[in-house]
């Protein structure tokens, strides 16, 4: 199962050029940005673990791709994803997201039905890796 | 940075026309304006001029396929306070920026404070928070030897200083890094940090300014706010520069802009004396002599305010 | 009404005598008048009959659109009266079209009923387009005030909110029409949902005319759709949804629809234009209580939009449902099957998604409009787009959109998941080389063959539907043409 939340999940994994021509493009717009990891991909797991706070005021996306590498680096096994924060009136919110880390393997998620009455069905996803402490959750060393 | 993109061909030249390489980037524009914005300073701009020769053939190399390692770019300026070496830095990240050796035309400047924290753990992210503000372009540091403080053990300046090299090391291609400050206390720093020394390829030095250079700089500014000194003033400035320059706290061109700041407020309290006056324009843009003259310089014996 | 002449203002006795008045002399035309901030503005198309005149067509309208009826009456004069009457203070000739004038009419905020669009709209359109003076009459744009709109709830979601909820950032949002609109059983029907869904799709829709025929009743579409949308959401981990329209007969079917879909846990629900503005207001109400998206199909709009010199112009339609709050509104797409000039459509999609729309008459909008803190409506584009349109999709209708390819995805010749699949890809590389500082306006067919080098299904789209286009002149275009100054 490939996760496919974010913006470039249907594409090939972007390269670090890739990676830094988005940064240059959010930078350029005066967007500031963070970089998140978490090994609970739930869809509603609105709150990944932040690496470090975001990043204000740069003007070049060296310093993002920095923080890419030693994030992934330092969590292998998590996904990381790249955010970009518009602080302008109207928005205040999230303009771009996007993977750019997964790890080696991701079980997907099981989707469990509790029977209601006339067939009304209460749906809950739960992904398979949680049944794993965090930090074991992914790739090798998952408690099958 | 890596060889920029635009002058890889497919084709390589047998010949290549540097004059027009350095048209094509108005080098010339940019020589002219140092010289029209800095006054003086001539081993600087020749050191500044060097290096833009070096760019400039590493480039034309490129063109004809004679590969090499990028040169490295990190500098140290070294000279009195108010001889122009943050003015310099911003003009060494234009050129750098016009031949592709950064990506930004910007320049970052930090002191100590901006680069080491106070406890234990504080300064890795305010180093790094630094570095990545700066990436593309140039980070320059002032008075960068307050970065090390042997007499404290347990200063966190080191950690600070370990961090930068690493980056100096690994990205060379996003970022160049200008050490800046007095020249004995850098060569004690450099001599105390080897690494950071082997580091820095060029070291420009920038000298005091003669009395003729800074007289020159009194009337520059003074035009440049629309004042003029009449022949008595010039006079009196001039004998200002002179008397303020053997004094102690002396801050070269800094000292001058500060001395005609005074000098303006001593000619707006001559005009608006007892508010009866009625001025023309002449008036209102002349600093006479009496204006300087009033300036402790010329009587007792403190720094000159 | 009469012919054409100058008429004198009149004085109190005469001006309330028995009889027929002209509306100019009613005080219906008022060319002095300087409109105050708290007006509600419109501004109309007029073509007056052949022997009327039009500052004459043009007092009418303000007076049959507020006070005035055909005739003096002296209850009038137990009111404020001039402060109640509308007053028409501008004319000009609409540039081009002979015969027809644009009348620019000021209501005070007092004529209306606070956050009641049926009250402003019994007033505005309420009898006058019948009126027989005139050939025709078009609303073209209004002008709300700040004061008359902070008394509407708006969207209950708005974009902001919407994107955060489903968490999707940074590129249009995908959807699709279930085809065929009608006869498939709620089974097959959910089926579609699922492929459509779990290809990369984010959304995927309920056709106007679907509600609880004998082929399908609505509970059981809205359990088979709602086992589709969960499905895909766990294959992808993302969070679809599938616009259940709840339209139906009277508001108590509708809001047990509506309860039926949150406690499946749908995050959005459709109503169609044709329930009427009263009953989409009180479903805005209801989404805002209980945090649903409302998408609203605007079913029917055509019969009064589309004709240029008749009618409610789209962008005033699109106003005042931002005003009654919805969510969602189909807005055209410029490239597709379905009436949209890009110049009217740019108008309705700043109208839809600005916090402050600047007059600006080649987009068609007469006014500056703020839109106080009202939150954004996501325009929908749908009908007959392809992805092989992707980069004019992109540059025409921008970011904050939901494109919705029906045939597009259904009709692939791979499958439905593979057409929704071919959709996605198509835009996220767009979306990528866009932000890459690309010029995908004429880059965007090598970009697709591009993307479409590691994608099969996209390769099928492009090969089956790159050269589908639907050129027609609009009928409904804008006056106002940048002409080039000859400096």
């Amino acid at each position: 199962m490939r996760l496919t939340q974010g913006q470039f999940s249907f594409l090939p994994d972007l390269t670090d050029p890739e990676i830094a021509a988005q940064c240059a493009y959010a930078l350029d717009q005066g967007w500031s940005m963070a970089v998140e990891f978490t090994d609970d991909p739930h869809p509603r797991n609105v709150y990944w673990e932040m690496w470090g706070a975001p990043m204000f005021d740069l003007k070049d996306p060296a310093g993002v791709v920095i923080e890419v590498n030693a994030c992934r680096e330092a969590q292998p096994r998590c996904y990381v994803r790249l955010l970009a924060f518009d602080a302008s009136k109207g928005f205040e919110t999230l303009r771009m997201s996007f993977i750019v880390h997964r790890p080696p393997d991701e079980p997907g998620f099981e989707l469990i039905r509790a029977d209601g009455p006339g067939r009304n069905i209460g749906y809950t996803l739960r992904p398979y890796a949680a049944d794993a402490p965090p930090g074991r959750r992914y790739g090798p060393g998952r408690t099958p | 940075m890596t060889t920029p993109s635009n002058v890889i061909d497919a084709t390589v030249p047998d010949r290549i026309d540097l004059a027009a390489l350095a048209n094509q980037v108005e080098l010339g524009e940019m020589f002219e304006e140092l010289d029209a914005e800095l006054v003086g300073l001539a081993p600087v701009k020749r050191r500044i001029q060097e290096i833009s020769a070096l760019l400039v053939v590493d480039r034309a190399r490129a063109q004809v396929g004679l590969t090499s390692t990028p040169p490295s770019l990190h500098m140290c300026f070294t000279g009195n306070s108010g001889v122009g070496k943050t003015t310099v830095a911003r003009r060494m990240a234009r050129i750098l920026h016009r031949l592709g050796y950064i990506r930004r035309d910007h320049v970052v400047s930090v002191t100590r404070d901006d680069l080491v924290g106070q406890f234990i753990g504080h300064t890795a992210p305010k180093t790094k928070e630094a570095l990545k503000r700066a990436m593309g372009g140039v980070l320059f540091i002032d008075e960068a030897y307050y970065l090390y403080r042997p007499e404290n053990e347990r200063d966190y300046g080191q950690e600070s200083i370990e961090i930068l090299l690493q980056v100096m090391e690994d990205n060379r291609d996003d970022l160049v890094v200008i050490l800046a400050g007095y020249s004995e206390q850098m060569k004690a720093f450099f001599s105390s940090n080897p690494g950071m020394a082997s580091r820095v390829a060029h070291n420009i030095d920038f000298p005091d300014y003669s009395t003729e250079e800074l007289f020159r700089i009194a009337k520059l500014i003074a035009e440049q706010m629309n004042y003029r000194f009449d022949a008595e003033g010039a006079v009196a400035m001039l004998d200002y520069i002179k008397r303020r320059q053997a004094r102690p706290n002396f801050a070269n061109a800094r000292s001058i802009r500060n001395a005609l700041d005074r000098a303006r407020l001593r000619q707006a309290r001559r005009l608006c004396d007892g508010w009866s006056a009625v001025v023309d324009r002449e008036a209102l843009e002349t600093i006479r002599a009496e204006d300087i003259r009033a300036s402790r310089v010329f009587t007792d014996g403190d720094d000159g305010r | 009404m009469t012919k054409t002449g100058e008429i004198a203002p009149l004085a109190a006795k005469e001006r309330y005598k028995p009889g027929v008045l002209k509306y100019k002399q009613m005080g219906y035309w008022a060319p002095d008048y300087e409109p105050s901030e708290t007006d509600i503005l419109a501004v109309f198309r007029i073509t007056p009959q052949d022997d009327v005149d039009p500052e004459e067509a043009a007092a009418a309208v303000a007076g049959e659109s507020s006070t005035a009826t055909w005739t003096v009456v002296w209850t009038d004069r137990l009111t404020d009266h001039s402060h109640y009457q509308a007053k028409a203070y501008r004319l000009e000739p609409a540039p081009g079209s002979p015969g027809q004038y644009f009348a620019y009419i000021a209501y005070d905020i007092d004529l209306f009923e606070e956050g009641s669009i049926a009250n402003l709209t019994a007033s505005i359109i309420g009898n006058v387009f019948g009126f027989k003076p005139l050939k025709a009459l078009r609303l073209e744009d209004m002008r709300i005030p700040t004061a008359y709109l902070k008394t509407f709830q708006g969207p209950p979601t708005g974009i902001v909110g919407e994107r955060e909820r489903l968490n999707c950032y940074g590129r249009p949002l995908l959807g699709a029409t279930m085809k065929p609109k009608l006869g498939l059983s709620g089974r097959n029907y959910g089926r579609v949902v699922y492929e459509a869904l779990s290809g990369g799709l984010d959304f995927t829709k309920d056709d106007e005319n679907i509600n609880s025929q004998p082929f399908m009743h609505w509970r059981d579409r809205f359990l088979y759709c709602m086992e589709g949308v969960n499905k895909a959401n766990a294959v992808s981990g993302e969070i679809k949804g599938h616009y259940l329209n709840v339209t139906a007969a009277t508001m108590e079917d509708m809001y047990e629809r509506a309860e039926f879909a949150r406690d499946l846990g749908s995050v959005i629900v459709m109503i169609d234009l044709v329930i009427g503005y009263t009953a989409i207001q009180s479903m805005a109400k209801w989404a805002r209580r209980n945090d649903m998206i409302l998408h609203l199909h605007r079913a029917g709009h055509s019969t009064y939009t589309r004709q240029k010199a008749h009618g409610v112009s789209f962008r005033v339609i699109a106003k005042w449902m931002r005003m009654a709050g919805v969510d969602h509104i189909h807005a055209g797409t410029v490239v597709g099957k379905l009436e949209g000039d890009p110049n009217v459509v740019r108008g309705i999609y700043d109208t839809c998604r600005e916090t402050h729309v600047p007059k600006n008459l080649e987009h068609g909008i007469f006014f500056d409009q703020p839109w106080a803190s009202l939150k954004k409506m996501m325009p929908v584009a749908s009908g007959g787009i392809h992805a092989g349109q992707m980069h004019q999709l992109l540059t025409y209708l921008g970011e904050d959109v939901v494109l919705q390819f029906g045939g597009g995805t259904i009709g692939h010749p791979m499958g439905i998941s593979a057409g929704a699949t071919a959709n996605r890809v198509a835009l996220e590389a767009m979306v990528k080389a866009r932000t890459e500082g690309r010029d995908i306006w004429n880059e965007g067919p090598d970009i697709l063959v591009q993307a479409a080098r590691s994608c099969a299904p996209l390769r099928a789209a492009l090969d089956t539907w790159a050269h589908v286009t639907f050129d027609f002149a609009s009928t409904d275009s804008v006056d106002f043409v940048p002409t080039p100054t000859a400096s």
